[in-house]
């Protein structure tokens, strides 16, 4: 369960001040797969970051199960984010000189798993994700519906609590952005893997369960489908 | 898989790398051409200063270095050439006698310093025969009085072989006295002021003539250079009253130049490691500044800020690793194949004489030099990597992600 009390978060280059989020307060439920809509600017990609820890609130809490990251350390939240949550971003941001498969097992390496486990789990993904055949391919031999897929499968590597994807469907074309989505969902109800999309791409918003629209730094509705 | 990852990100951008690594080596190279080019001047010096005239050892009465008087002869000579001829240290013992003389020809006259040797015992201490144009040596003369004047002095004179020339000092008493030598051959050494003063005669006749029945130095020269020291203390106790001076009190500038030497080496080195490291730097600040949204990325997902650094540390040794083996493979093969065949600076050979430099230059380095060039380059490669692996700690994820 991921719980956001009274977040704000205020930018301040000393001459102006900018409030980013003001007073966002969520609750986002294990197994959901949640899309937080909203306008350029209107602060989804800094909740997003805030909630994944990449940035940090100016007041307010974020509780991820029972651990309030707020008051992690810089090494504890690296460590925090590469065993809870996984991330998928708009231009992919794959290691270039590795193959599909070493950019899956990465970070089970950075979390010291075996050879036969991050073997198991690293072709397990890329046959979820589709690209079984695709594993000794480099990112600038695949589409990029294809590096996006590698990043789910990444993203889902070091089995997170949680899965933040920052607009992943932006650089897709319609047939990529379908299959990508048509996995996610997959992943989401098979496995139970919550997902969390910031986007204002229509067919995202279309496909969600559950979508959060977020204005001038504020929740302005929050509607569940039935 | 950071070190795999390190490996693999130098060879992104192939030529930015393989330019770096060319860099690093020719600094290398260079580095070690000149050091083994200086060494072999230093050591050539050195070495034609001992064959030719210094010899490891001079032993000389003490008042000689004082005065150069006619009476300051070597007590007991005997004993000392006795004592020294029975060491298993020794290889050769010549005793001279030396006259401060004026010597003048048809053509011309000189002040020079008139040695009176054994042709044989000198043989053992100087290389002297081995630079006579005819190889006509002293020894081989039984009627007239013999001597050996060099190309500068028979230049000046007007002289050459057959010539002859009348050579006048002040014997004891202050009474003046006329010697009439005949040259018999001309030599040339890689000092133009030893051959510019002096000239050589046999003992026998020079004392015949002067009447001083004695020698004013013993020169020695040993197996091993590493014994000089040892040899001197020796002689020092054994002969208390004796001025004993190994080679570096008699030629001071050559221990100098030799220390001088590695001050220069040091010197360039560190030249050459900071030029090595502001290309590391130049480049690394390259590489991270390019990767900012991949840095940040891999932070982003849990790599922690430690891996980020040493996989930017990895890469700068890997540079170095690459580089350092082909400037030091390349430096060795052209130390090896100079120092066989020589490298002819015959061009400036007038020039070379003048300071006591043949003009074929034969390199040397000190094999300890490669392991020390190794060392540093990897050190200085770690060290140029900090600022650049800095610079990727201090970046912002949720900013670099972002970055197009």
């Amino acid at each position: 369960m991921i719980h956001v009390s009274n977040v704000t978060k205020t930018y301040d280059d000393g001459t102006i001040k900018v409030n980013a989020l003001r007073g966002i307060d969520l609750e986002i439920r294990e197994g959901e797969f949640t899309a937080i809509v909203g306008p350029s600017g209107s602060g989804k990609t800094t909740l997003l970051n805030i909630i994944g820890g990449l940035d940090s609130a100016t007041t307010g809490k974020i509780e991820i199960g029972s651990t309030d990251i707020s008051t992690l350390s810089e090494n504890e939240l690296i460590d925090f984010r590469l065993n809870h949550i996984g991330f998928v971003f708009q231009s992919y941001n794959l290691i270039p000189v590795l193959t599909a498969k070493e950019n899956v097992e990465f970070l089970m390496l950075l979390q010291k798993k075996s050879e036969e486990e991050r073997e198991k789990r690293t072709t397990k993904l890329l046959q979820a994700v589709g690209l079984a055949d695709q594993i000794n391919k480099k990112p600038n031999e695949m589409s990029g519906g294809q590096q996006q897929r590698v990043a789910v499968a990444r993203a889902l590597a070091s089995k997170p609590d949680f899965v933040l994807a920052d607009e992943p469907t932006a650089n897709l074309d319609s047939k990529s952005t379908a299959n990508l989505l048509d996995i996610m969902l997959e992943l989401n109800k098979q496995e139970n893997i919550t997902f969390v999309f910031s986007t204002h791409d229509q067919r995202v918003i279309d496909r969600a369960k559950r979508i959060i629209t977020v204005e001038d730094g504020q929740v302005l509705s929050d509607v569940t489908k039935g | 898989m950071i070190v795999r990852i390190a490996f693999k990100n130098i060879w992104r951008n192939r030529l930015r790398s393989w330019t770096l690594i060319i860099a690093i080596a020719l600094g290398i190279f260079g580095g070690l051409a000149v050091v083994s080019a200086a060494t072999g001047l230093t050591n050539m010096r050195q070495r034609n200063a001992i064959s030719t005239y210094v010899s490891h050892i001079q032993i000389h009465d003490s008042n000689y270095l004082k005065y150069a008087g006619l009476e300051d002869l070597i007590a007991n000579e005997n004993e000392v050439v006795s004592y020294l001829e029975k060491s298993e240290k020794v290889n050769g013992v010549s005793a001279r006698l030396r006259l401060e003389s004026f010597v003048q020809s048809a053509g011309g006259s000189s002040g020079i310093v008139l040695n009176g040797i054994h042709p044989e015992s000198e043989k053992q201490v100087t290389n002297l025969y081995t630079k006579l144009q005819d190889s006509n040596y002293l020894e081989r003369y039984k009627r007239k009085s013999p001597i050996l004047i060099s190309q500068r002095l028979a230049d000046k004179l007007n002289a050459r072989i057959k010539t002859t020339l009348q050579v006048s000092f002040t014997g004891a008493d202050e009474i003046p006295i006329t010697g009439v030598f005949k040259v018999v051959d001309i030599f040339q050494t890689s000092n133009s002021l030893y051959d510019d003063l002096n000239a050589f005669v046999r003992l026998e006749d020079l004392q015949a003539l002067s009447g001083v029945m004695g020698s004013h130095e013993i020169a020695i020269t040993l197996h091993d250079d590493d014994e000089v020291e040892g040899l001197k203390q020796e002689l020092e106790i054994k002969f208390p009253t004796h001025h004993i001076a190994s080679w570096r009190g008699i030629a001071p500038e050559l221990g100098y130049a030799d220390k001088m030497m590695g001050l220069v080496m040091t010197i360039f080195l560190i030249i050459i490691m900071l030029a090595l490291a502001f290309g590391i730097v130049n480049t690394m600040l390259m590489a991270v500044l390019e990767r900012k949204k991949e840095l940040g990325m891999l932070i982003s997902v849990g790599m922690n800020k430690q891996k980020v650094f040493w996989m930017i540390v990895w890469e700068s040794i890997f540079l170095a690793l690459i580089a350092g083996p082909i400037g030091i493979v390349a430096a060795y093969l052209g130390v090896n194949f100079f120092g066989t065949y020589g490298i002819d600076l015959s061009f400036a050979a007038k020039g070379l004489r003048s300071v006591g430099l043949e003009s074929t230059l034969f390199p040397e380095l000190d094999s300890n030099y490669y392991l020390i060039i190794s060392i540093l380059v990897v050190c200085t490669a770690i060290l140029s990597c900090i600022y650049p692996a800095y610079k990727a700690l201090k970046l912002n994820p949720a900013e670099t992600i972002r970055t197009a």
